[in-house]
């Protein structure tokens, strides 16, 4: 098997830079959602966007305008419904994830050939990626990577303790906006390569690894953006490998979910070795604390 | 004492302060002064609005009439004045920060966006988890430390805030006899450089050892005022009910709620 010998065909060379960018962006969200607890979100975004999806495919439009457009709508409704006392965050979902997804199953059974359309919506199809597709990416990114270096520990200050963070005056449903918006930002850029099934896999997958390694937000956020980029590359390598050398054909986005998976095994085994190792490390440095810190690590 | 700013407002000022959900007062009437350097113990039953109060002196619930003010102005516009420290259990126990992490959040505010932590933010922090006796636990895990540890660490959060106003919600529930002393020497240094303190209890003993004035709360205020002259058998039973049991002679006991 070889991991670079793929990537001298042009749109293997697009399919790997898109895989790469998205999965650092989405390692880099994924954090926050992971800490926040909102894979949910994540999920309900990714089916909310799809009516946006058909809609553009119907008008001739470009897929992520349309997906851009649902996102922030759900982003809005989420944290709109999401704060009425009697409704709540959980019905709230279930409520965006259903109606939307049915809208969009509606609009393109309405089409002809739409099982074919259809799978290339939920799972995308990132052999295709064209430069307009990798130019678009790449903007997304770097509209996320602004957000976050302007309000990174803010957001997690918030995922941390809201209550003490709504007291230092942060408004608190204003971040969580601006979270809700950021993840439909990557469910967005995501569309067109991983479709919108497969992409809460690239939120969630690396972001949780890494949070069974990391002890740091700062150590959890460079892991998960390398692990997903790592998923990307070697779910890419290995689909066209075993697509060319054994005639077996892998879809490239769902053998990148595999990969990311297989990662994510690998980080929960290793995962107790790492604690038990600290746990060797820490009576010396309790010893050391104890006089004048007092009380007993649990 | 600290030395109160003649003429200034008070820090904290109540005047028949009411919260109400949906009609339904939470807290009512709530009314008194805290000045610089004061400490108040709110005491009562478990639902009897202490935590709604502290609520409403953040700016967090609405006043359904009276009015607060922080330093002379509403809780909202006082923010960066104010200080909060919430159960430590209540905050998640894996959550991947450190001890220094979490005392560094206090200066958010006013490092402002972008910006990351100078060297001013880092030194007042480690400052601060020095006064509450953590220092060599600054890059320990927030939550490998021990629950009194954990609201030690709080604490320096609030103290990296330099507040003159400090709000604490039940500080002393599940911590250890060492912490709970740490956590009273801390408070006190607070309060001789002028910090006013608010505290939510049920533990009569440390209001006792903690503050001068105690606000008696059962939904409605029952009692404000030096401690000495306000913590009577018969006030108690008044907030208490049924909880409050008549010892021989003068004692009450109260039977936790």
């Amino acid at each position: 098997m070889n991991l670079f010998e793929p990537f001298t065909i042009p749109y293997m060379q697009r399919a790997l830079a898109e895989v790469l960018v998205l999965g650092a962006l989405a390692g880099a969200v994924g954090v926050l959602v992971v800490l926040r607890r909102l894979a949910f979100v994540g999920d309900a975004l990714t089916h909310t966007v799809f009516p946006g999806v058909v809609i553009a495919h119907l008008l001739g439009r470009s897929l992520m305008a349309g997906a851009l457009a649902f996102g922030v709508l759900t982003a809005v409704l989420l944290t709109g419904l999401g704060s009425h006392r009697r409704v709540g965050d959980d019905a709230a979902l279930a409520i965006l994830l259903t109606s939307f997804f049915s809208l969009g199953v509606v609009l393109i059974s309405r089409t002809r050939g739409f099982t074919a359309d259809l799978t290339v919506f939920l799972f995308g199809r990132v052999l295709a990626i064209d430069r307009t597709d990798l130019v678009q990416t790449l903007v997304v990114a770097a509209v996320v990577a602004l957000v976050l270096a302007v309000l990174h520990k803010e957001l997690v200050l918030r995922a941390f303790d809201p209550e003490a963070a709504a007291a230092m005056g942060y408004r608190t449903r204003r971040l969580d906006l601006v979270l809700n918006l950021l993840i439909a930002l990557v469910v967005v850029a995501a569309v067109e390569a991983v479709g919108t099934v497969l992409v809460i896999a690239l939120i969630v997958v690396p972001a949780a690894a890494a949070r069974l390694l990391a002890d740091r937000v700062a150590a959890m956020t460079a892991l998960a953006c390398l692990l997903g980029a790592a998923g990307g590359w070697l779910g890419l390598a290995i689909s066209y490998e075993v697509s060319v050398d054994h005639d077996l054909r892998l879809a490239a986005g769902a053998t990148i979910v595999v990969v990311l998976v297989g990662l994510f095994l690998v980080a929960a085994a290793v995962a107790p070795l790492r604690r038990r190792l600290a746990r060797d490390r820490v009576p010396a440095v309790a010893r050391r604390g104890l006089g004048n810190s007092g009380g007993v690590p649990q | 004492m600290a030395p109160e700013p003649p003429g200034g407002p008070p820090v904290l000022a109540l005047r028949q302060a009411t919260v109400a959900y949906e009609r339904e007062p939470v807290v009512e009437g709530v009314d008194g002064e805290v000045a610089a350097g004061q400490s108040v113990a709110l005491i009562g039953p478990n639902g009897a609005g202490k935590s709604t109060l502290i609520r409403a002196v953040l700016g967090l619930v609405p006043l359904t009439g009276g009015t607060i003010q922080v330093l002379g102005r509403a809780p909202q516009a006082a923010r960066r004045q104010v200080a909060y420290v919430p159960q430590a259990d209540t905050l998640d126990a894996e959550f991947p920060v450190s001890a220094l992490q979490v005392v560094l959040m206090g200066r958010y505010p006013r490092i402002g966006w972008v910006r990351r932590p100078g060297t001013a933010d880092r030194q007042a922090a480690a400052s601060a988890l020095a006064q509450v006796g953590l220092a060599e636990r600054a890059s320990a895990r927030f939550g490998t430390l021990s629950g009194g540890q954990r609201q030690r660490v709080l604490l320096a959060r609030a103290i990296a805030q330099e507040p003159r106003l400090l709000l604490l919600d039940e500080p002393f529930n599940g911590v250890d006899a060492l912490s709970q002393d740490l956590l009273l020497t801390a408070m006190g240094r607070l309060r001789s450089a002028g910090a006013a303190v608010v505290m939510a209890t049920h533990d009569l003993g440390l209001a006792h050892l903690a503050c001068d004035e105690v606000c008696l709360l059962n939904r409605h205020q029952i009692g404000f005022g030096p401690i000495g002259t306000t913590l009577t058998p018969e006030l108690l039973r008044a907030t208490y009910g049924g909880q409050a049991l008549q010892l021989r002679g003068d004692g009450v006991i109260v039977a936790r709620p």
